[in-house]
């Protein structure tokens, strides 16, 4: 059942920390997660800190779970409203991933944006035409939203 | 061919062009053609862009009587369930179907006499005849079903276990698809499917146990408290007063009902049953029309009285040939045809699940997968942990088990957790429809059976589909369309069922139509080997259609695929 798996992955990310990114539950249920995801350092994203909510189905692993930014982020595969679109969290999830592994992808997404699968076709666009306005973009809302005194002075969620 | 049968699905209303938005035009049990109005659930008979000379009469208590010439030239759309013949559509119909004022002038309502013979009521002299009343159309339903009479001596109808029908003659110790009653000839060039509706429905309304009983059975309902009433009146009686003619009244409205007030009747009480605002049933993941029933409907604590009521509004409406404006999804049809649901059953339930336990069987889960025969429930925010079977939650998963647990899930998410409501509706369901006659049908023809036929717009389904792989011009999509074209209704609706999973369209068209993930057009995909049968993925509303090297072979794959049922050879 979904809860022995679940715990199982959190004792898993407890005893073997990933870097990047944390995970974990927000308080009693353990169905609701939250993650924090550092923007690399390869990307318009670095030294931003970004919050994302993790929802555990009761079906989990047969179903994905539902992965959401919190912090607003400019980035084409990523809409206002926080949803990802990102091919494992929909058809191509298989129960053999884990939270970690879904991290792991968004973490690369940020690097890579798939442009030709895009969530916000403008950004899509400006990346496609204008890469160093769409990274500069990126770069100032990510030193606006995804600064981490100002998200915890405005506590999120 | 086909050019011949083409001509099936013109109607003389074509010429009014398209419907306006909201509309849909439907067949009744008679194969005549009505409009429904979804903005403000009314029904018609006259198209909406009918000229107003043809008295566009909102809910008619009784139907206008169609022209002579409209009458000739529906004779073939009349023919909803006929085979693929043409030549067979002008000499019977599948009359079993007829509706009672079938180009009757109007008072008059045609009848039949327990041994099948018909007779005319004038309702306004209140006399009643054998002889055709003069003035009206060609009787062009006198000839097949239960009204081609009985069937000579020593012959007998029978069934075979896959619910075809079959004739026995017991002079001579031999047994015939063909029914002895039609000229032999005319049966000689149809192609015989092993599955045949036409007949299977002549063979289900001529059993006793479908026929009306002498006398009337008068239901009085409000029309602002239809569902209380109907509930009131429905139950009240025993189903034998139920199999009676029904004369439906609607509270402080004049109407004698010859059809017309008992066809709203059953139209607007299935709205109300089935809206998911009672909590009895709910609207299916697939889409945002199928229903199936809701787990949680016991918060009405008398819950399960309702479902028997809808059970028996249901078997109360194929009794008397009225349709249900409702549609379910596949697998609650199999249920009630007692058949056994597989994982594909739930692919339109909860495509997510699906993938995710099709992933189990096709992979190793050892160390992957940590589950016990238990599957977890939310059920108002509160978890509930089940077990799939005695003391499940102690039993592990594992990789020679684990068929059995999907078979455990699959059978609990569909059936289990509403077994309950499935069995009140099947007890009042069977008190007007038995279920060994039912039986005859398959999932998809017991959709039709209650849900009456659509009749499809293919110049609407071509402009709304979509091609992946293949191009509009293509000669298979040529192709593809042409032999949609030429099929008889049923025939169209079982492709569509095939491919989407109902037989329903959306109130709008083909444009709105709804795929589990948001709206999804229909789609032909170019996949798989000419040796191959078209797959369906009815939950993208997609089939895969291999590139076939003719047009006849494609006509051969493609009924195949659509005749044949699936878990029909599972079971």
């Amino acid at each position: 059942m979904a809860l022995k798996r679940i715990n199982k992955e959190l004792t898993d990310i407890n005893r073997d920390p990933p870097v990047g990114f944390s995970a974990g539950p927000v308080g009693e249920d353990l169905f609701k997660w939250r993650a924090t995801i550092m923007g690399p350092q390869d990307s318009p994203y670095k030294d931003g800190v970004f919050f994302l909510n993790i929802h555990f189905p009761t079906d989990y692993p047969f179903k994905p779970p539902k992965v959401n930014f919190v912090t607003k982020i400019f980035h084409p595969n990523i809409n206002s409203d926080g949803s990802i679109c990102l091919d494992i969290l929909r058809d191509q999830w298989s129960p053999a991933l884990t939270v970690t592994k879904v991290l792991l992808s968004i973490s690369s997404l940020l690097t890579d944006p798939n442009p030709d699968d895009p969530l916000v076709p403008e950004i899509a666009n400006m990346y496609k035409t204008d890469r160093a306005k769409y990274e500069e973009l990126a770069r100032q809302w990510t030193r606006e939203y995804a600064n981490l005194d100002r998200q915890q002075t405005n506590p999120v969620g | 061919m086909s050019s011949e049968i083409s001509t099936v699905s013109s109607h003389p209303d074509d010429q009014y062009g398209p419907l306006p938005s909201g509309w849909e035009a439907r067949i009744d049990s008679g194969g005549r053609r009505y409009y429904v109005n979804h903005n403000n659930r009314t029904t018609q008979w006259n198209h909406p862009n009918a000229p107003a000379r043809q008295s566009t009469q909102v809910v008619p208590q009784r139907p206008p009587q169609p022209t002579p010439s409209q009458v000739a030239s529906r004779t073939l759309v009349d023919d909803v369930l006929e085979s693929n013949n043409a030549g067979l559509s002008t000499s019977h119909n599948p009359a079993s179907l007829a509706s009672n004022t079938n180009g009757l002038p109007p008072g008059w309502e045609q009848r039949f006499t327990p041994t099948g013979r018909p007779y005319y009521v004038d309702h306004t002299s209140r006399t009643t005849t054998w002889i055709r009343p003069p003035g009206s159309a060609p009787d062009t339903g006198s000839t097949s079903g239960n009204q081609l009479g009985p069937l000579p001596a020593g012959w007998e109808m029978r069934l075979t276990s896959t619910g075809r029908v079959y004739f026995v003659d017991h002079n001579t110790k031999t047994t015939t698809w063909d029914d002895p009653r039609l000229p032999s000839s005319l049966d000689q060039n149809v192609p015989q499917y092993k599955r045949d509706f036409r007949r299977k429905l002549i063979y289900f309304r001529s059993q006793p146990a479908m026929r009306t009983q002498a006398g009337n059975c008068q239901i009085r309902v409000r029309r602002n408290h239809l569902f209380e009433d109907s509930y009131a009146e429905i139950m009240r009686q025993p189903p034998s007063e139920l199999k009676k003619r029904l004369m439906i009244k609607f509270d402080g409205e004049d109407g004698l009902d010859y059809g017309g007030v008992s066809r709203e009747f059953f139209f607007l009480l299935s709205h109300e049953m089935f809206n998911p605002f009672y909590c009895l049933f709910e609207y299916s993941a697939h889409d945002n029309y199928t229903l199936q029933i809701n787990p949680a409907s016991g918060v009405n604590p008398e819950h399960l009285n309702y479902f028997r009521f809808i059970g028996r509004v249901t078997g109360l409406a194929i009794f008397h040939r009225r349709f249900l404006d409702a549609y379910f999804i596949i697998s609650f049809y199999k249920m009630v045809l007692k058949k056994k649901v597989t994982l594909s059953d739930l692919e339109s339930v909860d495509a997510e699940l699906y993938r995710g336990l099709k992933w189990m069987l096709e992979n190793d889960i050892t160390d992957v997968l940590d589950e016990t025969f238990s599957t977890t429930e939310e059920r108002f925010g509160e978890m509930f942990t089940i077990d799939l079977c005695p003391k499940g939650s102690e039993i592990p998963v594992t990789e020679e088990n684990k068929a059995d647990y999907v078979n455990a899930v699959v059978h609990y998410r569909i059936q289990k957790r509403v077994k309950e409501q499935f069995d009140a509706f099947m007890a009042g369901f069977n008190e007007l429809a038995p279920q060994d006659l039912v039986m005859v049908f398959d999932e998809r023809e017991l959709e039709l059976l209650i849900g009456g036929m659509s009749e499809i717009d293919v110049d609407d389904w071509n402009k709304f589909t979509d091609y992946r792989g293949y191009e509009v011009n293509d000669t298979v999509i040529q192709w593809f369309w042409k032999i949609v074209r030429s099929w008889p209704p049923e025939k169209k609706s079982r492709l569509l069922q095939f491919a989407t999973g109902t037989s329903r369209i959306p109130v709008n068209g083909f444009k709105d139509l709804q795929g589990s993930d948001g709206p999804r057009r229909f789609t032909i995909e170019k996949s798989g080997d000419p040796s191959q049968l078209p797959k369906s993925h009815t939950c993208f509303n997609r089939i895969d259609l291999p590139p076939y090297t003719s047009m006849e072979m494609m006509e051969q794959k493609l009924t195949l695929a659509v005749e044949e049922t699936m878990g029909f050879g599972q079971e």
